[in-house]
């Protein structure tokens, strides 16, 4: 299938391993990413929050983009997926639809409100599906314990992002444990990861960060994974200050979605960006027998 | 035709600080039918298994608000929340009391501080000069004015938002999902004296702690929806004055660095955010990030076409920071 691939801005920056995850499975599973440099930023929350017109019309402009070239819209990223969604929402209502389209319409485009937006998730589970995925792995993650973390915006409101079950998803479960590993199961795996304040008030993300993975480490996670570089950031990037916080140790490995997958599918460390992680993966590599166990 | 009976496994949470060594968990097995609320389940243990039970509730038609608890850790009204679904979904029905809160016994939890972050926001209508209103008048509202109410008004003050808040568990400071619910509904209220006071005075009382997870939302049993008020809030905060509080910095600098590329700058939105102290703090984990990810300091490309977005900028954006202020 081919879709319009939007990367959202993470991962073309400090995220950047997950963009090269992404297409490298995408390449593998005949998922064919169109790209589109003129898309712009979702807002990421930050833009709703300062101005809602402003952050549907952005929004409307990527889909319609999209809409033009006929394609259904896949993100990478949790945050990307709910902003997107969300404008679909809003756009439903008349008043914020007239004056979105005014403004489109002086800039050339027009939102019809086709195009479906798509986090990878839903692809792979979807048209891809799970018994071609479990055919295409090489590497069975066998003995490794994994604790999806959704992110929030994946979810959450559950009316708008029409998710099924909001509080209990089990999507990202069922994926895990189609690529060999053992799904973990713990509160903290649609709670918040802390991410929209790391800016504001940097010592409460921490605390939220460290409260999920020790959650996940509790329930014998031996890593985690995230369908969002936002999440991956505050639970990855900043692992180290959450741990200073709480004065606890936690070298929990976290991986992008596409990684965990790509690492199935028998990708190496490199392909996939690894060594661009802050805490290191290789805990979980000794595990699935990509790297020897240390002697 | 009697309704068909399920078996309900219940564990509940049983303690007393001071008295007993531990929680613990008491373990019943009911047969009910499907649509039994929880809160009768629990009533009938308490009646007919274990008089020790202690829970709070009254009106057992969710409008009195007393009986919230954690069913399978979320946030719920007892009342409210049927016994089918629960067993179908997880073979057992585990009963804890709110989160957030401390445990007085059982499945009772002490409100006070629920109560006071909610009082910090000083929720009663302040005098408005331009709109007295004498006593036995009466003081209408347009159908417009009690539009912009929205659903804040249906809230009971049960504080399950409050038990599945993270913020709220991770910072004294947070007001809570029901408190910031309640202050919109003052701030767009007509009749009320102060709304740009309050606007200005909970910016720096923990507003921009909110994380926007809709945690708060899931659990609202009146759906008054508290995330989607606080974000009302932010935005009506932007607009009532210059930017000074970080979070408010934040996300206005967010918005302008959008405008500039179309895409992040993830240096620079650090830059505007943060004020030089704190910029100064974060170098050491800066260069950390950086050793791993040398984009981090890179500006990016513009986009393809970033006319199209300045153009919507100029369109939506220009009209001045005052527009929609209350």
């Amino acid at each position: 299938m081919k879709v319009a691939y939007y990367p959202g801005c993470v991962a073309q920056e400090s995220g950047r391993e997950l963009d090269l995850a992404t297409r490298w499975v995408c390449g593998q599973l005949g998922i064919e990413l169109q790209e589109f440099p003129n898309f712009s930023c979702c807002g990421s929350g930050f833009i709703d929050e300062a101005n809602e017109t402003l952050n549907v019309a952005l929004n409307a402009r990527n889909l319609a983009i999209a809409e033009r070239a006929g394609l259904d819209l896949m993100t990478i990223c949790s945050t990307c997926q709910g902003m997107l969604t969300l404008a679909n929402h809003r756009l439903g209502d008349p008043k914020v639809r007239d004056r979105v389209d005014g403004a489109l319409r002086q800039i050339g485009m027009e939102y019809r409100g086709t195009t479906k937006v798509r986090h990878l998730l839903d692809v792979l589970l979807k048209e891809v599906g799970l018994e071609t995925i479990r055919s295409r792995v090489r590497r069975p993650l066998t003995g490794l314990r994994v604790g999806a973390f959704y992110g929030c915006h994946l979810l959450r409101p559950a009316d708008e992002m029409h998710s099924e079950s909001a509080e209990e998803p089990h999507e990202f479960e069922d994926l895990i444990e189609a690529l060999g590993a053992t799904p973990v199961l713990y509160r903290g795996r649609v709670m918040c990861c802390g991410f929209p304040i790391l800016f504001v008030r940097e010592p409460t993300a921490n605390r939220i960060a460290a409260t999920q993975i020790r959650d996940a480490k509790a329930h014998g996670a031996h890593a985690m994974a995230t369908p969002c570089p936002l999440c991956h950031t505050s639970l990855d990037a900043y692992q180290n200050k959450a741990e200073a916080e709480v004065g606890e140790k936690f070298g929990m490995p976290v991986f992008h979605l596409p990684q965990l997958v790509g690492l199935a599918l028998g990708a190496t460390s490199k392909d996939l960006g690894l060594p661009r992680h802050l805490v290191s993966t290789d805990t979980a590599l000794t595990r699935i027998g990509l790297i020897a166990v240390p002697t | 035709m009697p309704p068909e009976l399920i078996q309900a496994p219940f564990e509940v949470y049983r303690y007393e600080p001071g008295v007993d060594p531990a929680p613990r968990y008491s373990h019943f097995t009911l047969e009910l039918p499907p649509h039994t609320p929880v809160l009768t389940a629990l009533l009938k243990i308490r009646d007919e298994l274990d008089p020790s039970l202690t829970l709070r509730y009254s009106c057992r038609s969710a409008i009195c608000g007393s009986c919230a608890m954690l069913v399978n850790s979320k946030s719920r009204l007892a009342c409210k929340t049927q016994i089918g679904p629960e067993v179908a979904r997880h073979g057992k029905i585990v009963i804890d009391p709110m989160r957030n809160l401390p445990v007085l016994r059982d499945l009772v939890t002490e409100m006070n501080g629920f109560w006071d972050r909610y009082r910090r926001l000083e929720p009663a209508l302040r005098p408005n000069p331009d709109r007295p209103m004498p006593v036995g008048q009466p003081n209408p509202m347009t159908p417009e004015q009690v539009d912009r109410f929205m659903e804040t008004p249906r809230c009971i003050a049960c504080a399950a938002c409050y038990s599945a808040c993270p913020a709220v568990e991770a910072d004294p400071e947070f007001p809570g999902p029901m408190a910031l619910a309640k202050l919109y509904r003052f701030v767009v209220d007509p009749r009320d004296g102060a709304p740009r006071e309050r606007l200005l005075k909970i910016q720096s009382e923990g507003l921009w702690l909110c994380l926007r997870c809709h945690l708060c939302t899931e659990a609202c049993p009146k759906d008054v929806r508290p995330s989607e008020r606080i974000r009302d809030l932010k935005e009506m905060a932007n607009r009532a004055r210059d930017p000074s509080e970080a979070g408010s910095r934040h996300s206005v600098a967010f918005k302008e660095n959008i405008r500039s590329k179309g895409i992040l700058d993830e240096f620079k939105l650090a830059r505007q955010t943060l004020n030089p102290v704190q910029l100064l703090e974060s170098l050491p984990q800066g260069f950390k990030i950086r050793a791993k990810k040398p984009e981090v300091t890179k500006t990016p490309k513009p986009i393809r076409n970033l006319e199209e977005v300045q153009k919507l900028y100029e369109l939506l954006d220009s009209s001045g920071s005052e527009e929609e202020a209350p």
